[in-house]
This record gives C-alpha cells, structure tokens and sequence, in this order.
C-alpha cells in the first residue's frame, strides 16, 4: 500500500516508526533546540452547523502573544478536511505562523487514538517547547495521551501560564480551589491543557497570512461510533455571560421560572450548584463548581448557596460576588463581596417583579 | 471476563474546614473511596454475569487498603494494593506507569480496564489516558453507560455537546462519570466474609519497574510552590430579612 501521496511506493510512511519523505533524521525531543508553541485547534459547530474554532483555541493564542511578545513561532493543528479552509485566515491572524492540517475526512469525527498519534508525529517533527490544549472534555481526554506517547510532563486544568525563560510554569488550582499550585515540567515538550475562560479572547492583530501543511494519516486505529447526537443546549454558555443568577439547595422549584426571567431582563443566564443537578432540575452544563464549570462574570448573585469548597472553586474569577442566604456564615460568605442574609426564594421573586 | 477497576482513596472533601487562615485542616479528615471509583465499581459489578472475576485495584499508602476492603463489602472478588515507598510523590505519568506494569504482569487478560472520570481531591482525570496509550488499548473517556453486546460492549459516551455510543473492544480502558445512585448496600454476611479475605500488596519490585520510572523520579512534572488562595472579600452583611427593602437594594447594585 505504501504512502497514498506517493506513487512510486519509495516512501515508507506506512511502517511505524519510519521517517517521513524528505526527512533525513528523526528529531529528539528534550534537546535544547525545541522552541516554539503548538496548540491543537480544536472546532466545534455552531447552531446553523457552521465549523468555527472554539474560542478557547482563540485566548491561548492570544495568551502565548501575550507571554512572548509574538517572537516564537506558533504552530497549530487541526483535524478534519475541505471545510476547514475558511478558518484559516482566522486562525493566522490570531497568531499561527504554521498551520498543520490532518487532512482525512474520517477525522472530521473525533477519534482520540488516531488524534493523539498524528499530534505525536507532528510534535517529534516541529520540536515545540510548549504544546497546548484546551480543558474541554475532548482536549482533556487528548492531552494524556499523546503526554505518554512522548513520555512528556502534562498539567491538566491551568487556570494561569507564565514563561521564565525556556520553561512554562503552569498554576491550576488544587483541594478544591483551595490552594494554587505552580507546576514546572523537567522535560520537553512541557504540555498543558487550559480552561477555556479564564484568559480574554483577543482580537485579530494581523492580517491573515500563514503556511498550512498537509499531513496525511497513518493511523488506522479508528472507533466504531454506532450513534451519535449533538446534544443543542437551550440555554446560553454559563462560562461567557457577564451576569449569572445562580442557584443552590436553598431554593425552592417554582424559583427557577422567576431566576429565568429575571436572567431575561438583566441580560444575564442561570447557573446552579451541584446539588439542583442531582436533584435533576437543570442539565449538567449549568453547574458552576469543580465537576462544573469555571465561571467569569462581572456579578455574580448566588441565591441560596451554602458554598461548598467544590463550588467556591468555580467562582475565583467572578467579579463581584453577592450572596442572598439564610446564613450569615455559611461557606460562600467567605468569597462574598456582600451577604444578603433573608429568604433567598422571596427577595428573587421581589426582585424579579421590581424591575 | 475479568474486570479490573482502578480506584482512589480520598480525603472526604465534604468534611474538610478550612481555618481562619485559609489553611486546609486536613488532620483528622477521614479517608473514603472517592464516589467516582465507587461508580466504576458499581459499573463493573453491573456488567459481571456468572462465572465473571471483578478486581479491585489502588496505589496508594498502606492506609489505602480500607478503600479496597469498601471495594470487596461492595463486591469485588478479589483486591490488589499498589504500594511501596518508591511510588510516593508520583505524578500522573509515574502513576500511569506503575497501573500499566500492573495490567501487563497481573491482568493481561482483563476483558475491561474500569476508572472513575476524576477523583474528588483535585486530581484531573489524565490517568486513564495515559494508562491506555502506555499499553497501547483504546480510551472511552466520560462514560455514562456501559452495556453487554453480545460478547463485546457498548459505552455511551458524553462530551458535553455529544453524546456518542461506541462498540468497545476487548481490554479496552473505559473511565465511568456517573453511577446508579439507587445502589443496594452491602450485605451483613458479606461484610463477615470480607473479613477473611485478603488484600495482595505489591511493590515496586513485584511489578518489575525499575527505581527511575516510579515515583518522584519517574514524574515529569514539579510542584514549584503553592500557596492558598482563599481570598478574603469585604463580606458586608446586609440585613434582608424584609425581601421588598432586599430587593431594592440588590437593583441599586445592579
């Protein structure tokens, strides 16, 4: 079979472990040569089923500018086939200086086996100092993998990046927000994956000019997907609204109506707590919290949330953080920039009805 | 058909204070299953029919064995502890390493390789990943469902804005996110005989790795520092126990 580019058969990219055409030597990893930033560009469909690059793909991009001043390169990596060509400018004004792109229909599908190795023989050939993912379910489940491919340190969850010279020091938060460490890798390429929201999504700063590369895979380790369905949330997205009207055990069912309404006349969304997901009362992609989500709003009005250590993990980021509680000292007044101390359910509906 | 369940022993997160300096009291905390390795129990146990051998597996400290003594109350056939001085300190690959030198020398054989999606005590669900990239298996992350089919299985995954069904091959990883949580309680005669059973504890030695791929010295990341953040906001208490006066307040706020 050999090389599908290739007709001669000369090329031996069909066994593992052989060079790809025009390669005279592997590269090793972990020499001081490797430089550079590679982030695998994850998409997603919006809700016409247009192909867009996830925004976090954006903030990471944004976010290595930021921390080098633009003068390493940046490569990126991207899977699937023709209907990625319009995202291109996109992405090099955003700052990818060269674009790899898997081109394989089958892949437009994710597949983490046959993902991880095209990302681990681009690694081997580009030597980046740093490679990035974002900490979505997809990039989380990605990352380990291609890290064990390449025997690399891997940080999972940074919510902060810094450089120091050549090396990342990567901070995530730990015992439930409790504490923030700061991790070093003692190898290359230092790997992380990154939350999505937790740095500002820049704007364009250059015209889109940059190579794309054509990588063909070889792996044939493809899963056997018997259904698939794309799940359309109703709601908005809980980590980008600026106002957030979230609720906890403390309030009753019928609460829920005026919270949405009242999330309608201020512009903002609902979340919840982890226990009104238990109790089945809101879908799992509206919990705030650490088996939620890391939330960034300017106001963030929690009614009847007792604040456990989990939850509290969720909200570092928010701006402004008010409590509307029974009690004074429960666990969300430690991070509360004002506790309400009443009846959570009577101040929401009287607040709703006032405005 | 063997099922092999990884599990994690924990600090019970939902006890631990915090003191008036923000530091973590974790002195007197109890340890528990982590309720994410219980839903990977709960799964294996699920799909064992006759004749089928469910292990329980953990590293940890000596201390870790009652997580795997809870495991066997639950159900588990027979329970395997990981431990050795060498593996403390261990990271995500070091912890990876010393899972996969398990299922290479001990569970060759297994039919599916069971994690919880992520423990509670802020570790990041990267294990099971790396444990199937190390022995070349296939990974279903974030599993709701895991099914017979015929003789092969069947897992529903969730990624949040997908929900996929996958055919699951033989000796597959699959890390499990949510359990039944109607589950039957243990019964007193099996609680009795648990009391005979016994947990095997093997080192580094037992598992054939060598001093440098274990451990601190087999990890790949560094912990530079780490400081609390338990931020200290203003904190004004405002009286609302009249909700009409609350209100107004909160939309001059607004």
């Amino acid at each position: 079979m050999g090389c599908e580019s290739c007709t001669d058969g000369s090329c031996q990219s069909e066994e593992k472990g052989g060079l790809p055409p025009g390669m005279l030597q592997r590269y090793r990893l972990g020499v001081d040569r490797s430089d550079g930033f590679l982030v695998w560009i994850e998409t997603e469909r919006d809700a016409e089923g247009n192909i867009r690059v996830c925004d976090h793909v954006k903030e990471l991009l944004g976010k290595i500018r930021q921390m080098d001043g633009g003068r390493s390169r940046v490569w990126g990596v991207i899977f699937g086939h023709l209907e990625l060509k319009p995202l291109y400018p996109e992405l090099y004004a955003h700052g990818v200086d060269t674009l790899y792109e898997v081109h394989d229909r089958v892949l437009s599908t994710f597949h983490p086996e046959a993902y991880a190795d095209n990302l681990a023989q681009i690694i081997v050939r580009t030597e980046p100092a740093v490679v990035l993912f974002g900490a979505t379910p997809r990039g989380r489940e990605l990352a380990p993998r291609v890290a064990a491919r390449l025997d690399a340190g891997l940080t999972a969850d940074c919510t902060e990046l810094a450089l120091s010279d050549r090396d990342l020091l990567m901070t995530r938060p730990a015992f439930g927000g409790n504490v923030m460490a700061t991790i070093r890798c003692t190898s290359f390429p230092q790997m992380a994956t990154v939350r999505p929201g937790v740095f500002p999504v820049p704007e364009p700063f250059r015209e889109g000019k940059g190579t794309v590369i054509y990588w063909q895979s070889t792996c044939r380790i493809l899963k056997d997907i018997i259904s698939s369905e794309i799940k359309r949330d109703s709601g908005e997205d809980i980590t980008k609204a600026r106002i957030l009207i979230s609720l906890g055990a403390g309030v009753k069912r019928e609460s829920i109506s005026v919270a949405e309404s009242l999330a309608r006349k201020l512009g903002g969304t609902v979340s919840c707590s982890r226990k009104l997901v238990e109790k089945g009362w809101f879908n799992q992609s509206r919990q705030v919290g650490q088996s939620g989500k890391t939330v960034a709003p300017d106001l963030y009005l929690a009614f009847g949330i007792s604040g456990a250590v989990q939850h509290l993990a969720g909200i570092g980021l928010a701006g402004r953080v008010i409590a509307i509680n029974r009690d004074a000292n429960a666990g969300i007044s430690e991070v509360a920039d004002e506790i309400v101390v009443g009846d959570a359910n009577a101040i929401l509906r009287e607040l709703e009805r006032s405005l | 058909m063997r099922f092999v369940v990884f599990v994690k022993q924990v600090p019970d997160t939902t006890l631990i204070e915090v003191d008036e300096n923000g530091n973590l009291r974790r002195a007197g905390v109890p340890s528990i299953l982590d309720p994410c390795s219980e839903h990977a129990m709960e799964t294996a146990l699920g799909l064992r029919s006759e004749g089928d051998v469910v292990t329980a597996v953990t590293m940890g400290p000596p201390q870790a064995e009652s997580a795997l003594r809870r495991c066997l109350e639950i159900g588990a056939d027979e329970a395997f502890l990981l431990s050795d001085r060498a593996f403390a300190g261990a990271d995500v690959r070091a912890t990876a390493r010393a899972l996969s030198a398990f299922v290479e020398r001990f569970a060759g054989d297994a039919t599916l390789l069971l994690f919880g999606r992520q423990a509670s005590d802020g570790d990041t669900g990267q294990v099971p990943a790396e444990v199937a990239e190390m022995l070349g298996r296939e990974q279903f992350c974030y599993s709701t469902k895991v099914e017979r089919a015929g003789d092969a299985f069947r897992c529903t995954q969730d990624y949040g804005d997908e929900i996929r069904v996958c055919s699951v091959p033989s000796g597959s990883v699959v890390s499990v996110s949510e359990g039944d949580v109607n589950r039957r309680l243990p019964s007193i005669e099996r609680f009795m005989a648990v009391r005979n059973m016994t947990v095997t504890v093997l080192g580094r030695i037992d598992l054939g790795l060598g001093n440098f791929s274990v451990g601190m010295n087999g990890s790949r990341t560094r912990i530079v520092e780490s400081r609390n953040v338990r931020s200290v906001r203003s904190g004004t208490v405002i009286d609302g126990s009249d909700p009409v006066g609350a209100a107004a307040h909160l939309r001059e706020v607004l």
